[in-house]
């Protein structure tokens, strides 16, 4: 089962498209008729989940690596921006901004020390070689901060609206503001800027972009700023609304995976529609008191599965 | 090293490691107490770092050594507890539960390839947490199980009980080593396609890699609980336990039996002196070991040694086959062998 290159750019065919999201649908008016704030809630879920994956969905699209310090790097920013608020009384809605170009540049540090000398090894080495990163990282925060959880407190994100006779947190929205941004932001980078072009070019045939004259090393340090730079921003956004801790970010690396390989290779409507799918079936389970407990294995179970579908699919292909 | 130098030198160290607790009155700094639980530790480990090995010959990546390790904990606590198993025999019923589940989902998962492989072998791993944390009574839910009695509570025969899980770890490794096994799983992991037009039967083989390696995993949690005597659903299932050997046996130097155990005593030492001086984030060290070995060193230390050995005997021979690559010339079995992902 290889990675086939694909192109970044959505190429889901139309009936498909059609089917599944009227089944979406259907299972959307349930949920709404059944408790309408699984619905608000899973949807807050879901933007979270998919403006986490859309950066490794970029990165395994084009530079072609499964980033398994994926969320490490989120940890990190967040932690940069628990100092610039703590040490410089930044809001980290403001902070957000600085911390996501000292993510970038640690990104592109990251790629020419160690991704790049990786780019020709077989692909099990990068990916042990990112896991030893993300190890590396979590573990630095470790010896610095010990595995304290650490969060702000901040008045805005308990703000909540109330509808008829349910009200529910809104602030939560952000995240889905956020990778609605990232996707079409992302989309216009790539189709019409020169560089965007020159690096979707890159993802779909590094040798021929090298041979009309594209520096695909550029290109893919580019990339990969790029992307840490975006889970920098969703560091800040991440830490407004959650503890952190050392270890806080290994789970969403795993879910980004999960997402990005539902999506297939560079699909990042994908990305998103998938993300809905599984912040919903989550946000479903644990308001079912039975299914409470077991909500947390609903994740993995979705992953072997969509793995397996996949393999599959492309056996018979 | 040839083979039969290979064999004396393993039986010595097998026959030191086995003296090793007599000596306990004579050099307690060796062999007192304290020596001899950081040495079963450290055997634990290696069972764990040669286990991951041989599945790791045919190339796959498993991220699941905590998980099936987790299951021959508890395979063992549940054994002795809920069906009076005695402590020997649980550590066979936990090597057994592990491999049996492993035959099971190896029928589906050994299908996948590269990553797809890795994060589903990874996602089972907190499949089984989930399924013992949330398991009731039975499992003994979140608090896990406490163990009333062990095999025996002598630090020796503690020391033992964890060198035989060893010395069954390397013996299969070596047989794996020594067999047409070991051409198959390199076959498989060079080039699958061409092993599979030259007859080889991968799906039977990387089953028996799979499963031979994680009954090796469920034995060593059979002896991790009679060394902790508790399972609990965080502990037993913690990702150190995925993470430490697969640093062990890349820093020794994989596909090989030797590279993985080097790997382990040397990490194993490192980690315990660390442990004591740096609470938190001593595992630092792992990732960056992790890093440097993949990016600078693919082989592992016993690869630069195994290179340096070659080159000598080479020169001795009046340099007629030279190697070109230095210490990192790609045998048959090494990292740098596979070919470039992308051409």
């Amino acid at each position: 089962m290889q990675m086939k290159r694909k192109t970044i750019v959505p190429t889901t065919s139309s009936t498909r498209a059609l089917v599944a999201g009227s089944a979406g649908l259907v299972v959307a008016i349930a949920i709404f008729l059944w408790k309408p704030t699984v619905l608000v809630y899973g949807l807050q879920r879901a933007g979270l989940y998919a403006a986490i994956a859309i950066p490794m969905a970029l990165v395994l699209g084009i530079v072609h690596i499964v980033n398994l310090s994926h969320g490490e790097f989120m940890m990190v920013a967040a932690y940069l921006t628990y100092f610039a608020a703590k040490l410089l009384g930044l809001d980290p809605l403001v902070a957000m901004v600085p911390v996501s170009i000292v993510m970038s540049v640690f990104g592109f540090a990251v790629y020419r020390l160690t991704i790049r000398r990786a780019l020709r090894a077989p692909e099990l080495n990068q990916l042990i070689l990112t896991f030893g990163l993300g190890i590396a990282l979590s573990q630095s925060i470790n010896l610095l901060f010990t595995s304290q959880s650490w969060n702000l407190s901040l008045d805005y994100v308990t703000s909540s609206a109330t509808v008829g006779n349910y009200s529910f947190g809104t602030y939560d929205f952000v995240f889905v503001v956020a990778a609605i941004v990232f996707a079409g932001g992302l989309r216009l980078f790539l189709t019409r800027t020169r560089m965007g072009k020159a690096a979707l070019a890159v993802g779909q045939n590094p040798r021929g972009a090298a041979i009309v004259g594209i520096d695909v090393d550029r290109a893919y340090a580019f990339v990969f700023s790029l992307s840490v730079g975006l889970i920098g921003l969703m560091g800040a956004l991440f830490l407004t609304k959650q503890a952190i801790f050392p270890t806080v970010g290994g789970p969403y690396t795993m879910k980004s995976f999960c997402l990005v390989a539902m999506a297939g290779v560079g699909n990042i409507t994908g990305v998103l529609w998938g993300s809905l799918a599984l912040g919903l079936a989550e946000v479903a389970m644990t308001n079912v008191r039975a299914l409470r407990d077991w909500s947390s294995i609903v994740f993995f179970v979705i992953i072997i599965a969509t793995i397996l579908v996949r393999a599959i699919r492309e056996r018979k292909a | 090293m040839n083979s039969r130098s290979g064999i004396v030198i393993g039986a010595l160290v097998f026959a030191a490691a086995v003296c090793l607790p007599l000596l306990s009155r004579s050099l307690p700094a060796i062999a007192g107490p304290y020596p001899l639980a950081v040495a079963r530790d450290i055997f634990v480990y290696l069972a764990l770092a040669v286990s991951w090995d041989m599945l790791f010959r045919s190339g796959q990546v498993s991220f699941g050594i905590a998980g099936f390790f987790g299951l021959g904990i508890y395979g063992a606590a549940l054994s002795s507890l809920r069906f009076g198993f005695p402590a020997w025999l649980s550590i066979l019923a936990a090597g057994a539960f592990a491999a049996l589940v492993a035959a099971l989902f190896g029928l589906v998962i050994l299908r996948l390839r590269a990553i797809y492989f890795s994060i589903t072998t990874l996602a089972l791993a907190e499949i089984f947490r989930i399924i013992f944390h949330n398991g009731g009574d039975f499992t003994g839910g979140a608090e896990g199980l406490i163990m009333p009695s062990l095999i025996s509570n002598s630090d020796s025969a503690l020391y033992w009980v964890a060198l035989s899980a060893v010395a069954a770890a390397v013996l299969a490794s070596s047989w794996f080593e020594r067999s047409k096994i070991r051409f198959a799983l390199t076959a498989i992991r060079n080039n699958e396609l061409q092993a599979k037009s030259s007859g080889i039967g991968i799906f039977k083989y990387l089953m028996i890699a799979f499963v031979v390696s994680s009954f090796i995993q469920g034995v060593a949690g059979g002896v991790q609980l009679q060394i902790y005597g508790a399972a609990s659903p965080d502990d037993s299932f913690d990702t150190n336990f995925t993470l430490l050997p697969l640093a062990m046996a890349l820093l020794g130097g994989v596909h090989s039996t030797a590279g993985p155990a080097i790997g382990a005593v040397i990490l194993g030492i490192v980690s315990e002196t660390l442990k004591l001086k740096i609470p938190y984030g001593h595992l630092v060290v792992y990732g960056i070991i992790i890093v440097v070995v993949i990016l600078f060193m693919p082989n592992g230390l016993y690869g630069l040694w195994r290179g340096r050995t070659a080159r000598r005997a080479d020169a001795g021979r009046g340099g007629e086959r030279r190697h070109h690559g230095g210490p990192q010339e790609p045998g048959p079995g090494t990292v740098g062998a596979e070919e470039a992902r992308r051409g």
